[in-house]
């Protein structure tokens, strides 16, 4: 057993992992690409993306995945040649690593289905080493123009150096700070690494230098750290995050005495280059959470027979106050606790949103558009399975109004538009329970009279109606099929995500010329259960699996009737358990007892099973259930309402919490 | 003073509700029941993406049911948080109106269980203001309702089908 399941569980941890460090990867590429053409500096994002990628090749080491190192180790390998000779990336180079990360996605997604991963394409391999063999440019070097210890200066790239001395020419400074550790400055909080923390906070952190000094009791442990930093912040400032004298603080100027040999590390570079520790975070499975909110589940109908119990007690005249108190108390924390745990299934929507630009890249090379994403995420946080069932529809938007909306730059030139066209998704948090969405862009706007003729309907007066007409499953307001929005989801289907699954709404306003404007409004959090589907007197239902112990078949002839005042109960022997059988047609009210030859689902109150008679079983699936919030619906054993897709609620029934609920006599059954 | 009113028809009687309480009219093509419910409630819809409760208003009103119709509509009011619809035989918006709205006379409002809280007059024609709170039940307590499995009557009648 050992061996396999362990491996198994390194890759799900590796896909995991990797999956994170490669989109953290492919957002710097795709701000690198921006730089390039803009010709801004460059050396943080290529420092970003090599850490992730440095990062993704040992994990994909440990776990054995030979086509990802291979192509992880050279995509490194070109940035820190780039990096080392302070050479910006060339467009073509981007693209290049741009395909490279493309090639780790697919075969992470291959692994995660547990397939066998392919080698690298050869092509892709080619250009990659024809990349790092190609001689780089080197930027002229401004050694010369920084005031910093020559010895210092030569563990530095020239990248690293030029951004010094630019620092200085931009009205920053450019500090060099000696950290010596000891056991008494720890004992402050002065440690390496809460230094490099504080200062980072305050300022860049271009270098950080170990150096060995001869050790004195201002040095005990004969080690220094040479700190270079560009700052906006004063020289107090960064002296009092090092814990060091202003004084002590040396503004990189006149070139100084080297107050020692520095220490030859073997990769110098990792003390930058090396992933910061994470604090405090977890990884976290979402089905172990959701299992947690299963367990709360039942404390919360636990509680509620514990209320009935003390109201039982008021009636027969015992003083229950003390109790209610203590319930009512009770009954908050259960909602705090419920709200703690729901917090942690919360991603930033940011989070969700950075995974745009690149869809829209491969889009904009596909339509020959020239079009600018906007994205403002804004610091709002939803569940999981809400940002998982959004990404689509957002893309969606996003690729239509690429496709559809956007002009040719000649077009958007003739009607006096800047040649590149924008699209924007925009992100708030409306009260602390929903999320508005937008995707807007400034292109030609929907053609509301072909539109009518294409739908054979009348012209849509409002927002409202336009909708409609949008929603219209298979409609297109284009003359020819496109390859972009050709596929994926229909505004129908945009429409049942935001509205019908995630309970929200979508809206649309659309100026003629001028530009188009999506809108949904989703809840943060919604809630999602494996369930099964059944069927009782023609009504359809659903049960969580997780309550569910066993379906079983139940011939009625075979059970037994019990006792007298409980006709409709009968009982079936179970593997020499008595299992008691309640008609759910008859408990429900929805008709007749049927009998014959039935399915029953058992489910364990306090350990002892019931069974509840119903026509037939129609699968599993997983459901989002939307809570029956007004009182009017508030019963016993119905959680809740979901959509099985046939566009009216199909009640979601706690079968434990029902049977707890039944009055029946349970002597009999025993 | 104008007010706006959505009009509902429920037997041969027409109502009014202010159009403030109203989000908007759909039409009625079956809920989904809910067991152990009060009878009145027919069961719950979809209304943008909520599960919003119907009231059947002749149920409500103790008037025998009749079958639904093409014409038969969902009014669905807001109250509060609260969204509920009210399932009417056939409704229409608006009636514009400036007159008063005078309490009912005694024999309406007993005739009524207490769901007519007004009466307008416009053109001659009498509408009767709903007591929206009272059908929905805002001012009731609603414990949980349970479930019952034994031999004698059902304490609720059947759900209707």
């Amino acid at each position: 057993v050992s061996e396999k399941v362990d491996l198994k569980e390194f890759v799900g941890a590796f896909v995991t992992e990797a999956t994170e460090h490669l989109e953290s990867a492919i957002a710097k590429l795709l701000l690198l690409e921006g730089a390039a053409r803009s010709g801004e500096p460059m050396l943080r994002h290529m420092r970003d993306v090599f850490r992730a990628l440095h990062t993704i090749k040992g994990l994909a080491a440990m776990v054995g995945v030979e086509p990802i190192v291979a192509i992880a180790h050279r995509m490194e390998a070109i940035l820190r040649d780039a990096d080392r000779a302070s050479s910006p990336l060339t467009a073509e180079a981007i693209d290049t690593l741009l395909e490279g990360a493309r090639a780790i996605d697919a075969r992470i997604k291959v692994l995660a289905r547990g397939g066998s991963v392919p080698d690298p394409p050869p092509s892709l391999i080619a250009r990659l080493d024809e990349l790092d063999a190609q001689p780089l440019t080197k930027s002229a070097s401004l050694t010369s123009t920084i005031a910093l210890d020559p010895a210092l200066a030569q563990k530095l790239s020239p990248a690293e150096l030029e951004h010094l001395a630019h620092a200085a020419g931009a009205g920053l400074h450019a500090f060099r700070a000696d950290f010596f550790p000891s056991p008494a400055r720890a004992e402050q909080g002065f440690t390496i690494n809460r230094v490099r923390e504080r200062v980072a906070a305050i300022g860049e952190l271009v270098k950080v230098i170990p150096l060995s000094v001869p050790a004195n009791e201002h040095a005990p442990g004969g080690l220094a750290f040479v700190l270079l930093v560009v700052t906006s912040k004063s020289r107090e400032d960064i002296a009092t995050a090092v814990g060091i004298d202003a004084a002590a603080l040396e503004e990189l100027g006149p070139p100084t005495a080297l107050i020692a040999e520095p220490v030859v590390a073997d990769e110098p570079e990792e003390l930058v280059l090396g992933e910061p520790a994470r604090r405090g975070i977890v990884r976290v499975d979402v089905t172990r959470l959701d299992e947690a909110m299963d367990r709360l589940s039942s404390l919360v109908v636990s509680r509620f027979r514990l209320s009935r119990e003390a109201t039982r007690l008021a009636q027969s005249g015992i003083d229950v106050r003390n109790l209610q108190a203590l319930l009512g108390e009770h009954a908050r924390q259960l909602r705090d606790l419920r709200a703690a745990i729901l917090k942690v299934r919360m991603v930033p929507i940011a989070e969700v949103l950075d995974r745009v630009p690149m869809i829209l890249r491969s889009l904009r090379r596909s339509v020959g558009k020239a079009v600018r994403l906007e994205i403002q995420g804004g610091a709002a946080e939803l569940d999981k399975a809400v940002a998982e069932r959004l990404f689509p529809a957002i893309v969606h938007l996003v690729r239509n109004a690429v496709d559809h909306a956007i002009e040719t730059p000649d077009e958007r030139v003739r009607r006096g538009k800047p040649a590149e066209g924008t699209v924007s998704v925009s992100c708030t948090e409306q009260g602390s329970a929903r999320l508005v969405l937008s995707v807007s862009d400034d292109g030609r706007g929907i053609d509301r009279e072909l539109l009518a003729r294409r739908a054979e309907s009348d012209l849509p007066t409002n927002d409202a109606e336009l909708l409609e007409l949008l929603c219209r499953p298979g409609l297109s307001t284009r003359d020819e099929v496109s390859t972009v929005s050709g596929r994926g989801m229909g505004l129908d289907i945009i429409r049942r995500v935001a509205v019908e699954q995630l309970g929200g709404e979508l809206t649309v306003s659309s100026v003629w010329g001028v530009g188009t404007t999506f809108t949904m409004t989703v809840p943060l959090t919604v809630s999602i259960i494996d369930a099964f589907a059944f069927e009782c007197a023609g009504q359809r239902f659903v049960v969580p699996v997780a309550i569910v112990d066993e379906i079983v078949e139940i011939d009625d002839r075979l059970a037994m009737r019990i006792a007298s005042n409980t006709s409709n109960v009968r009982v079936f022997m179970r593997r020499g358990e008595s299992v008691p059988i309640l008609p759910l047609e008859v408990l429900f009210r929805l008709g007749e007892m049927r009998t014959g030859v039935r399915k029953a689902i058992v489910v364990r109150r306090a350990g002892e099973p019931i069974a509840f008679a119903v026509d037939r079983m129609l699968g599993q699936q997983e459901v989002v259930v939307r809570p029956l919030e007004d009182p009017l619906v508030q019963v016993t054993g119905i959680t809740g309402a979901t959509d099985l897709g046939d566009g009216s609620p199909t009640l979601v029934v706690d079968l434990v919490a029902l049977g707890a609920n039944v009055r029946m006599t349970r002597g009999a059954a025993a | 003073l104008t007010a706006l009113y959505v009009v509902l028809e429920v037997a041969d009687a027409t109502y009014v509700l202010p159009a403030s309480d109203v989000r908007e009219l759909e039409t009625f093509s079956g809920a989904t029941r809910v067991p152990a419910a009060a009878d009145f409630v027919a069961g719950v819809v979809h209304i943008r993406g909520r599960v919003v409760p119907v009231i059947d208003l002749r149920k409500r009103f103790g008037l025998p049911p009749t079958e639904y119709t093409l014409e038969s509509r969902v009014v669905v009011t807001e109250v509060g948080d609260r969204l509920v619809g009210l399932i009417a035989d056939r409704a229409r918006e608006l009636l514009r109106q400036d007159s008063e709205i005078k309490p009912p006379p005694r024999v309406i409002a007993e005739q009524t269980q207490g769901f007519v809280k007004g009466i307008v007059e416009v053109d001659k024609r009498i509408y009767l203001l709903l007591d929206l709170d009272r059908i929905i039940g805002e001012e009731q307590d609603h414990g949980e309702r349970e479930h019952h499995l034994d031999d004698g009557e059902p304490r609720r009648r059947a759900l209707p089908r």
